[in-house]
Order: C-alpha cells, then sequence, then structure tokens
C-alpha cells in the first residue's frame, strides 16, 4: 500500500545501495524528509532496526564460541578421522580407521572396559547417595565426614594415582595389610584380571565427593512436610527413602548419574595414566587413553580422530539412554 | 518488562557506533581466527623466522644440563650474534604428543631434540635431510644410525645410548660369588642368579609396568644370542620372528621370571625410576641399566660407590658375541619448515659442539657422541669399561623396531610374565605386526 504510495510519488534522489537487500520502497521512506514519523507502518516494517539486531548481537558470542570452538572442530575431527596417516596423510580413505579401531584388539578391550565402567557406574552413584542420606539423617559426626568425604575431590587425579601406586604396590601398605589378615599379597595393579577394578575403585573414592555435594543439595529441596507426613503415617525407613525420598530427587539422581558416567569416561586418563598406563598387557586401556596413544605415541591423528568419533558417539548414545532409563525408574508410577 | 513502544529505544535505526563496534569485533574475531590457521608465517610459538630459532627439547630446563645450553648458546651467538635462541623445555611424558600437533600445523620449532630409532624414523617427513650440511662432524661424533632412516641422516648424535648390565658387587660377595669377575657367560649368570636368590635378593631388578623391560631385554641379551649375519639382518629389516634364537631371547625371558630372577610385581613395577631405585638401595645383585641420561654409571655410583660394577652382556650360545650394544640416543634435527635450514644446523652444530657436550658428559654424566671427550678423569671406574667397549659396539636391537611394534610387544611382555599368553603366540603376532 505505502510502497505503491511512494512510487507514485516518485524518488529519485534515494541511494539504493544504502539499503541493499531491502530493495522494496517502505525502506527508501526514512530518508525522505517527507516521510512518515516514527509510530508508523513502514518503520516497523524496516528491516536492519536495533530491536531485531540486539538479540542476534547478544547471543552471537554464545554461538560464536561453540560453533567456532565445538561445532567447527567436530565437524573438522569427523572429517579428519575420514583421512589417511603417514605417506596417506590428508588423503580420503573412507572408513578404513574404523576398520582398524574394530580390528585392533586394545581398541576392543577399551570399549569392554566402558562397559565395565558402565556396571560400576550404579555403585559410583550409590556410594555418594547413602553417604549423602546418613549426613541428611545427622548421624552423629555428620559434621567432620562432610568435609572428610569432600577432601579427594580437591586432589589431582596425579597426586592421588601416585598416592595409590605406593599404597597398592607389591610390597606396600595395602598388601602388608592383608597379609596380616592371613591373605596372600594381591598384584593391584600388575594382574590384569584386578587392575581395572583397582582404577575404578580409585576413581570412585577420588569423585565421589562431588557427587556427594550434589546430592546434599539436592537433599534442601526435599519437601519437609512429605516427609513429616510420611512419618504420620508411619512409614519405615525404607518405604520412606523409597516412596519420598527417591521420587524427590530424581532430577538429582538423574544429573548425578550424566555427569558421574562422563566422569568415568573422560576423567581417568590421569589416573590410568599414573597407576597402570594401560597396562598389565593392554587390561585397563580405555578409549581417551588410547586416542592419545595413537595420536602422541604412534603418531597415528587420523586414527586418534576416528576413536574420538567413536568415543562421542558411545557418550550421546549412553547419555541419552540413561536419561530415559533413569527418568523411568526414579518416577512413582 | 513493559512493551516496546513504538518510538522507544528499541525500535531506533542501528546506530552507527553500535554497527562499528559489531564490525570491529567480527573483524577481530576472524582475523585472530585465520591467524591460528596460518601456515606459520604468523602466530604460533616461533619457527619459519631469520632472526629467532626455537628449540624444542626435555633437557634444557634440567639443572644438570644448564652448562651445556650455556656453552652452545655461546658457540652460536659468536657465530649470529643477531639471531635470538629460545629454548622451550617439554615435559618428556607428552613431548612427542605436542611435537605431533606442531608437525601436523606444520609450525613451531625450529630445531627439535629426538630420541634415536622409531621416534625419529616415524616422523622424518617433518625434517629436513641434514647430509649436504654434516662435514667434519660426521667423523668427530658416532652414533649415526639411530637418526638415519632410507640413507638420509636426520639428526645430529649428541649423546650415545647403550645397555650394560650394571652389577652390585657387595651383594655378590654376600652370595659367596667373586665381586671382581661378573658373569662372561649366561651359564655363569645363571649360576650367580641361582645363589643371590638363595640369599632372598632378586638377582635383577625389574620394572616392565610400561612394557619397556622387555626392550632392554631383548638388546642386551640379543648380542649373545644372535650370530653376526642375524643380528645386521635384523637391523636392516630383515627380522626372522621364527627364528630359534628369537625364540630363544622371549623364552630367556620367561624363563628368567619363573625362576624368580626378579623381584615381585615385576608388571606394576616403573622402570623409571622404581626398578633402579631397588638396585640402588641394594635389593638386587644386577640391572640392565643405561649409560646416558638416567639409570646409568654416574646415577647408580651416588648410592654404590665401589661397591658398582659393569659387565658386557653374556655370550648364550656358540654364535654370540660379548659386544656392548650402543647407538645414537639423543640428537637434534631440523624442522623442514624452518626458514633457513642452514642456520638452524649451524645452532644444531652449536650443540654438539666438543665443548658443549663435554660440559654435558661431566654435569649431567652423559656418555657423549664426541669421541674425542676425554673421560679418564672421572674417578668412576666403570666409565673407563663403558668407553673401552664402544669401539666394537652394535646397534640396539630394539630401535629397529616401528612404535607400533614396540607398543604391541610391551603388551606381550607383561602378557608373558602373567601367564596369559605363550612365547609362540606373541612371537606370532609380532611377525605380523612387524611389516
Amino acid at each position: 500500500m505505502t510502497g505503491s504510495r511512494l512510487s507514485r510519488l516518485g524518488a529519485p534522489d534515494i541511494d539504493e545501495s544504502s539499503v541493499s537487500g531491502a530493495p522494496d520502497a517502505p525502506a527508501r521512506a526514512h530518508r525522505r524528509p517527507d516521510a512518515p514519523g516514527p509510530g508508523t507502518g513502514p518503520v516497523r516494517r524496516r528491516r536492519w532496526t536495533e530491536d531485531k539486531v540486539m538479540p542476534f548481537v547478544l547471543v552471537a558470542p554464545a554461538v560464536l564460541i561453540v560453533v567456532l570452538l565445538r561445532l567447527v572442530p567436530l565437524v573438522m575431527g569427523a572429517n579428519f578421522s575420514l583421512t589417511g596417516d603417514g605417506d596417506a596423510n590428508g588423503a580420503f580413505i573412507g572408513l578404513d580407521n574404523y576398520r582398524e579401531l574394530f580390528g585392533d584388539e586394545v581398541f576392543r578391550t577399551a570399549l569392554k572396559n566402558v562397559g565395565l565402567l558402565l556396571l560400576a557406574l550404579p555403585v559410583a552413584v550409590a556410594v555418594p547417595g547413602l553417604l549423602a542420606t546418613f549426613l541428611f539423617m545427622k548421624v552423629p559426626g555428620h559434621r567432620l565426614y562432610r568435609s572428610v568425604y569432600f577432601f579427594p575431590v580437591v586432589l589431582s587425579p596425579v597426586i592421588i594415582g601416585a598416592i595409590f601406586n605406593v599404597v597398592l604396590s607389591f610390597d606396600g601398605p595395602a598388601n602388608q595389610l592383608i597379609g596380616a589378615l592371613g591373605l596372600g599379597p594381591v598384584d593391584w595393579l600388575g594382574d590384569s584380571s584386578v587392575a581395572m577394578f583397582t582404577v575404578i575403585g580409585v576413581h570412585i573414592w577420588a569423585t565421589f565427593g562431588m557427587a556427594l555435594v550434589i546430592f546434599m543439595a539436592g537433599f534442601a529441596t526435599v519437601d519437609q512436610s512429605l516427609l513429616d507426613a510420611a512419618r504420620s503415617d508411619g512409614a519405615n525407613l525404607r518405604q520412606t527413602v523409597w516412596h519420598v525420598i527417591i521420587p524427590e530427587l530424581s532430577q538429582t539422581i538423574q544429573f548425578v548419574f550424566v555427569t558421574t558416567m562422563i566422569g568415568m569416561l573422560t576423567g581417568m586418563f590421569g589416573l590410568l595414566y599414573i597407576m597402570t598406563a594401560g597396562g598389565p598387557g593392554g587390561a585397563t586401556y580405555l578409549p581417551e587413553l588410547y586416542i592419545w596413544v595413537q595420536q602422541g605415541q604412534m603418531n597415528r591423528p587420523a586414527l586418534a580422530s576416528a576413536a574420538s568419533m567413536v568415543l562421542f558417539a558411545l557418550m550421546i548414545i549412553v547419555g541419552f539412554a540413561q536419561l530415559r532409563l533413569i527418568r523411568r525408574a526414579t518416577k512413582e508410577s | 518488562m513493559p512493551a516496546a513502544s513504538p518510538d522507544g529505544p528499541r525500535t531506533r535505526r542501528l546506530s552507527p557506533r553500535l554497527t562499528a563496534a559489531i564490525g570491529v569485533s567480527l573483524f577481530v574475531s576472524l582475523t585472530a581466527c585465520s591467524a591460528a590457521s596460518d601456515d606459520g608465517t604468523s602466530g604460533g610459538a616461533g619457527g619459519g623466522s631469520t632472526d629467532k630459532l626455537v628449540v624444542w627439547d626435555w633437557k634444557s630446563g634440567d639443572p644438570t644440563a644448564k652448562a651445556y645450553i650455556d656453552a652452545a648458546r655461546a658457540d652460536f651467538a659468536a657465530k649470529h650474534p643477531d639471531v635470538e635462541v629460545e629454548f622451550v623445555a617439554q615435559p618428556f611424558d607428552n613431548y612427542y604428543t605436542l611435537l605431533g600437533t606442531a608437525i601436523e600445523a606444520e609450525s613451531g620449532p625450529d630445531v627439535v631434540l629426538f630420541n634415536g630409532g622409531a621416534q625419529l624414523r616415524d616422523r622424518v617427513d617433518a625434517l629436513a635431510p641434514l647430509d649436504d650440511l654434516l662435514g667434519d662432524n660426521q667423523e668427530r661424533l658416532t652414533g649415526w644410525e639411530a637418526f638415519q632412516a632410507d640413507g638420509a641422516t636426520y639428526a645430529v648424535p649428541i649423546t650415545l645410548q647403550g645397555m650394560p648390565f650394571y652389577y652390585n658387587k657387595a651383594v655378590y660377595e654376600e652370595a659367596g660369588l667373586d665381586p671382581e669377575t661378573p658373569p662372561a657367560t649366561y651359564a655363569e649368570l645363571e649360576a650367580a642368579c641361582t645363589a643371590i636368590v638363595e640369599t632372598g635378593k632378586d638377582c635383577f631388578s625389574l620394572g616392565n609396568k610400561e612394557g619397556i623391560g622387555i626392550e632392554f631385554h631383548l638388546s642386551a641379551y640379543g648380542p649373545g644370542v644372535m650370530s653376526t649375519e642375524q643380528y645386521d639382518a635384523w637391523l636392516a629389516g630383515e627380522r626372522d620372528w621364527a627364528s630359534p634364537e628369537v625364540k630363544q631371547i622371549f623364552q630367556m625371558w620367561v624363563d628368567q621370571s619363573e625362576a624368580g630372577w626378579f623381584n615381585d610385581g615385576a608388571n606394576s613395577t616403573a622402570k623409571f625410576m622404581d626398578e633402579y631405585t631397588k638396585f640402588q638401595g641394594g635389593e638386587s645383585g644386577n640391572v640392565i641399566g643405561l649409560i646416558s641420561d638416567v639409570a646409568h654409571w654416574k646415577s647408580f655410583d651416588e648410592f654404590l660407590g665401589d661397591d658398582l660394577g659393569v659387565f658386557k652382556p653374556p655370550v648364550v650360545t656358540d654364535q654370540g658375541s660379548s659386544v656392548l650394544p650402543v647407538e645414537g640416543g639423543i640428537g637434534y634435527a631440523v624442522t623442514e619448515w624452518t626458514a633457513d635450514p642452514e642456520l638452524a644446523y649451524d645452532l644444531v652444530d652449536s650443540l654438539s659442539s666438543t665443548e658443549a657436550l663435554t660440559a654435558f658428559y661431566a654435569e649431567a654424566g652423559a656418555i657423549a657422541s664426541d669421541t674425542s671427550i676425554d673421560t679418564s678423569d672421572s674417578g668412576i671406574d666403570t666409565v673407563g669399561d663403558i668407553v673401552s667397549w664402544l669401539p666394537e659396539s652394535k646397534p640396539l636391537l630394539h630401535s629397529a623396531l616401528s612404535a607400533d611394534t614396540l607398543e604391541l610387544m610391551h603388551r606381550l611382555s607383561q602378557q608373558l610374565l602373567e601367564g596369559s599368553t605363550t612365547v609362540d603366540d606373541a612371537l606370532q603376532q609380532l611377525a605380523a605386526a612387524d611389516k
């Protein structure tokens, strides 16, 4: 409507380049001294107004960071994983890297160990959950325990690994202790059937404090009136935990499950590196250690990229599956 | 929030100031990104400059290497006073990971330190061949084989690395053995070990947590088992993993473990330095050590003093011989992306000058690649023995293997000690991997 009016009036002195991308007449209108003032139709239809641009400007830093530092490397990594190493550097080789990965016994062991981690996950969540429940119920000395449980979290994995290397060495205190109990020594880190469990155990010990804090924060949100109601209905402890606390903590439990799993899959490198270096016989490899070895020691960055993509896919699948399962398990039907 | 009024600030035309701010920040971030993906002419940690050279190593931060680095710096400054030299000491554990990243980006250091053998040979594509520049150094220095690939030389050796058997004379005496006559044959070594094990000590300290123990085993016993022809063929790439000699070397690894020669928990004991700490602490009679860097005559001498002895690999079979396995230990290479390879080589030349290497030998206890260095005044007997064995030494067997094969061998060695695989199976896997 306005456009037709303007074209009838004619506007020969308007610089069209200043409104490039907006060749329609309303955009030109603002330049005319006799154009309608703000608040009328043509102004609202302007393409580049501050209220339209500002939202983009404000989200741009976040979007740029996600795109440049996350998505672009991800796509580049996926692309890189389809290229060769060494003489074939940069050449497209299709899925050969993936074929090699799944043919590699060490990588298969690493994936099996991921399965082992998933099996250990309920323990890694139950330990802080149980301890947080005790703290919530204010067992004697709960203030002291609260700090003691959190203490290992502030230590770096390297220090924890070094400490447990000494504690668990063949002639170390752990074996002396079980020797005093009349049991034979165990090569905690040198026996391939034991070493992975040892490292997982140490990892749980080292990290459960953080989950404990999250649980305690969750407990703070439990509705006291529900607990009182349960008590006056004569619910015992087991019933209170099962029918009140767990459903109330459903969100917290989901969160702890997912963060603990991510921590196990991506945060055990330091411990593994210090405690077993993947040995003995490759029994304690995890995908991230495998990635590091292939990239750094074997000079196979493209193969390492392929392993990274497998780890990435694994985390997505396991993460989503977990969310669904736990949501179902922790909500009362 | 109240709804924006049509003539309020939210419908204002985009102000020039805001447009400029957005434009500038976009420009800055885009140029920053493009600089990061540049081909090394800008940004990054040096490289490609003619007035500055960047050296990557894992030695220059070591206090014992200070005199060496200072001497090399002074020598280079005399030749090129206008060129700045920066030494970047990387942590050794991550050295090749970091270097891999630099190689992938084709930017970073101009001069890089390398271990001889597999680590260098896997990365020669990123290095400049130095043959035309070597000149007199070729005669003065030894240990070149470890830094050559396909007939070209890619690094200049700084130290020699070898694997002699060190022994503790006090432990030998305690076991009723003659401390001045170390074993010369494998039969004598077996007898000595039986006697030492009976005293309740370990015959050998062994740390195989990383699987490196087998490298030492292979290279140290290899000369005593293989004939000269087999040895040379192995180094030349014609390796017969099914031969009785190779099988014997790996069988010895298993037999020694079963006979109780090693400390308990070898698979969970770190070679560096738990294995050597045990030996220095008098817990064992012998250890297969090194001649440079760490675990060598100088570091053992601090703990054992006159009780420290050294012997060459024992003769195991009739065709075997007792020669010390030695080759170039570490050496400096020039990256292929450096702006002026000759300038970078001049720095390598300074780093391998007699004066600098003498300082390295004296302070760090490294057996330098420079044969003209006088070692007679060290006051430590073992170094005299080691230096006297150098002329007839042979390169190390394990460094002829690729990084892949070595990694597999590490894992198999742990499985062999555990008993979860057999020698035959291990050798089959190694034969398949070593192609």
